[in-house]
């Protein structure tokens, strides 16, 4: 790069044409006038509509608040009870998933009979949609018809049937282990495809200095798939916050307020209450939090494009 | 906002630039039928075969998120010309502007002598005009095994003590419960016949009275002490609940005559039906309306207007009754009703003396779609107290 820039003698000033200039920019207008509207607008809009009180059933009564939402859902504990909700349910399930996605790797990448259709098969649960998923563990966690109180009792590790999704203390760890078996394929993909990329020589001249298996894995095996962790780790953080389908249709956010996280508030407020000033607020100030983990991934992308 | 009406009137530019280049005139119509049979097809055949120039355009939309869509639809600007709505709408619709008075069509039609007396009566809106017109009703009953009460050589029970003494009878955990409650989205019906039965009423002071406290704690301790209710009732919904009253896991349950052929199906004669019980002297159950509406939108009034009124004509209505398995409004229809077995129409007309509506104001809708349940499962679950449940919901009726 350095090189080609150092001025050379015989450059004369030719001046580009203005056609020629702004070739790429002509070339990229399509691809950024259509961000700009579905991406960009909306969000501007919800910004705008969360300094509103807008309340869609009384369309005459709707007026300028300015930061008055703010205040509000700062003032609201429902709020606070959905941000915990929420750093429990990335905190929990992003590492779940990337552990059990990391195992079940290693398994695959093993040589076994069969192996090409044990690849195939571990990818159902991410294929299926989430409302089918939800409705399943739904009635799998149901205490008087469930399967899995059922296997619980006859093996004798409850006593009776427990309310897995009527219990405060349990629905969100129990939607967290349904969302962790969805998500766990996405991993075990990457993982696996990073693995592929680790040379066997390396391995070899490992084993021939006599490292144990354990320390192959630590100093082989984990560096090779680092980058593919920490990528697939972001985007999975991402995806996890935002998503609300399969709680929705679990618990609706209930029992109470147990299983409320922030975007599942949001669209209860802006979609059953029709508060769609107040539902917009909560999801700007989420946007604003999930922002910073976004940097954080734009920020190793940039890197990772310059490499 | 501004942006919402420029919406709407774009997509009213561009509906009547459709209607202006269509021959027919086209009904938008939105119900929900839960029922896998459905006859809409047949109905609608039937209806252009004798309007001609009138087309249809019938959606089933999904019960669970049936307002959500169709606030949203008509404050969009895309809202049906007409659609299946219940009263705690009515107050919601009215503030919106978005319905079209209907009183001197209902007078000038000849099916208004063949309608159930005093429907058009419960229809009214607030403000004294007619917006609905009647097209099925349900009420409220308690579902009970009459096999079960008989081996334990109980009565069906008339009052709340009786109620509880048998619900405690029959609860042999974790095999068998004695009541199934909702207490999950839609539960508020079943809630009513023992608390508003009491004196709560839907209004600023009527839901902390100690009555109503102590009627509300009545309610909760057969969940929390008693234990006669199954576990999982704080995320129960109308499945969970009828699914365990039909694998014989509860004993007594409450819904309406819509379930019953299901029922039937399930347990034959092992089940029956009776009105809600009778407690602290009180009574009340929950009156299930339905009713159709025409929206002010429509470009299309007078044909929507034909059309709903063609659904609550007669054997119409009887089929329309035979997909959603209620009740129809039409005397005519009433006489030879074949659509139910005979003691679960016994308990619905048992039931009307004392079946009543939500009080019609806007902060009913939020109360039926949001927070009785939020209230309820915290109360249930023991977050909150018998007392806060009841402060929580009357904070709603005193906002407006």
């Amino acid at each position: 790069m350095t090189a080609t820039t150092a001025p050379s003698p015989t450059d004369i000033a030719i001046p580009t044409p203005w056609s020629v200039r702004l070739m790429p920019y002509m070339l990229l207008a399509p691809a950024v006038l259509v961000t700009l509207f579905i991406v960009f607008f909306p969000m501007v809009q919800a910004v705008v509509t969360s300094l509103y009180d807008l309340i869609l059933w009384k369309p005459n009564a709707s007026r300028f608040v300015g930061f008055g939402n703010y205040a509000r859902l700062f003032a609201d504990p429902v709020f606070w009870t959905a941000l915990g909700n929420t750093a429990i349910w990335i905190g929990l399930t992003v590492p779940l998933q990337m552990g059990l996605g990391l195992v079940t790797a290693l398994l695959l990448n093993r040589d076994f009979p069969w192996r090409g259709l044990a690849r195939a098969l571990i990818i159902i649960p991410w294929a299926l949609p989430s409302v089918v998923i939800a409705l399943m563990w739904r009635w799998i966690y149901d205490p008087n018809t469930g399967v899995l109180n059922d296997i619980l009792v006859y093996l004798s590790v409850v006593q009776s049937a427990v309310p897995w999704l009527a219990d405060p203390d349990l629905a969100l760890y129990a939607i967290i282990a349904t969302l962790t078996w969805q998500g766990f394929p996405f991993f075990a993909v990457m993982i696996l495809a990073g693995l592929q990329g680790i040379p066997r020589s390396h391995y070899e001249a490992a084993s021939i200095d006599g490292a144990s298996a354990f320390r192959q894995f630590v100093h082989i095996t984990l560096p090779g798939i680092a980058p593919v962790l920490a990528t697939a780790g972001l985007l999975r953080v991402i995806w996890v916050a935002n998503s609300m389908d399969v709680i929705f249709v679990m618990t609706g956010g209930g029992p109470g307020y147990a299983t409320h996280t922030l975007p599942l508030y949001a669209f209860v407020r802006a979609r059953q209450n029709l508060d769609f000033g107040y539902g917009t607020t909560i999801a700007v100030t989420f946007t604003i939090l999930l922002g910073a983990i976004v940097a954080v991934y734009l920020a190793r992308t940039m890197r990772e494009v310059e490499r | 906002m501004r942006i919402w009406k420029k919406l709407a009137i774009g997509a009213a530019l561009a509906t009547s630039l459709l209607a202006g280049t269509a021959s027919a005139e086209t009904v938008r119509f939105w119900y929900h039928f839960d029922n896998p049979e459905n006859p809409m097809d047949d109905l609608v055949a039937k209806f252009e075969a004798a309007n001609p120039g009138i087309e249809i355009e019938a959606e089933n939309v999904p019960w669970n998120s049936y307002y959500d869509n169709l606030y949203t639809a008509l404050v969009g600007g895309n809202a049906p010309d007409a659609a299946m709505v219940k009263l705690f709408a009515q107050p919601r619709l009215i503030e919106m502007g978005a319905l079209e008075p209907l009183g001197e069509r209902i007078d000038a039609w000849p099916g208004k002598a063949d309608l159930l007396d005093n429907l058009l009566e419960l229809n009214k809106g607030p403000d004294g005009q007619q917006y609905y017109l009647p097209i099925q009703y349900v009420v409220l009953y308690l579902y009970y095994r009459a096999d079960l009460f008989e081996q334990a050589g109980l009565k069906p029970p008339t009052t709340c003590d009786e109620f509880r003494d048998a619900a405690i009878k029959l609860t042999k955990a974790p095999a068998t419960y004695g009541f199934g409650l909702r207490g999950g989205k839609g539960g508020w019906d079943q809630w009513g016949a023992f608390v508003l039965s009491q004196g709560a009423k839907l209004e600023p002071g009527g839901l902390t009275t100690p009555e109503a406290i102590a009627a509300n704690q009545w309610l909760i301790d057969l969940f929390q002490k008693d234990k006669v209710i199954p576990a999982s009732a704080p995320n129960d919904g109308f499945q969970e609940i009828t699914a365990a009253f039909k694998n014989g896991i509860t004993a007594m349950t409450i819904h309406h005559i819509g379930s019953s052929n299901d029922m039937v199906k399930a347990l034959g004669d092992k089940v029956s039906a009776v009105p809600v019980p009778e407690c602290g002297g009180g009574r009340w159950t929950s009156y299930g309306d339905e009713s159709l509406a025409v929206f002010s939108s429509s470009e299309v009034k007078d044909a929507a207007w034909k059309w709903i009124s063609f659904l609550a004509e007669g054997e119409n209505n009887v089929a329309f009754n035979k997909a959603t398995g209620q009740m129809t409004v039409t005397k005519s229809g009433s006489e030879n009703w074949t659509l139910h077995e005979r003691r679960f129409v016994d308990a619905t007309v048992q039931s009307l003396p004392f079946a009543h509506v939500l009080p019609q104001n806007t902060a009913t809708s939020e109360f039926v779609n949001t927070a009785w349940q939020t209230a309820m499962q915290q109360a249930l679950t023991g977050q909150i107290t018998s007392e806060q449940m009841m402060q929580q919901l009357e904070a709603l009726f005193a906002q407006q």
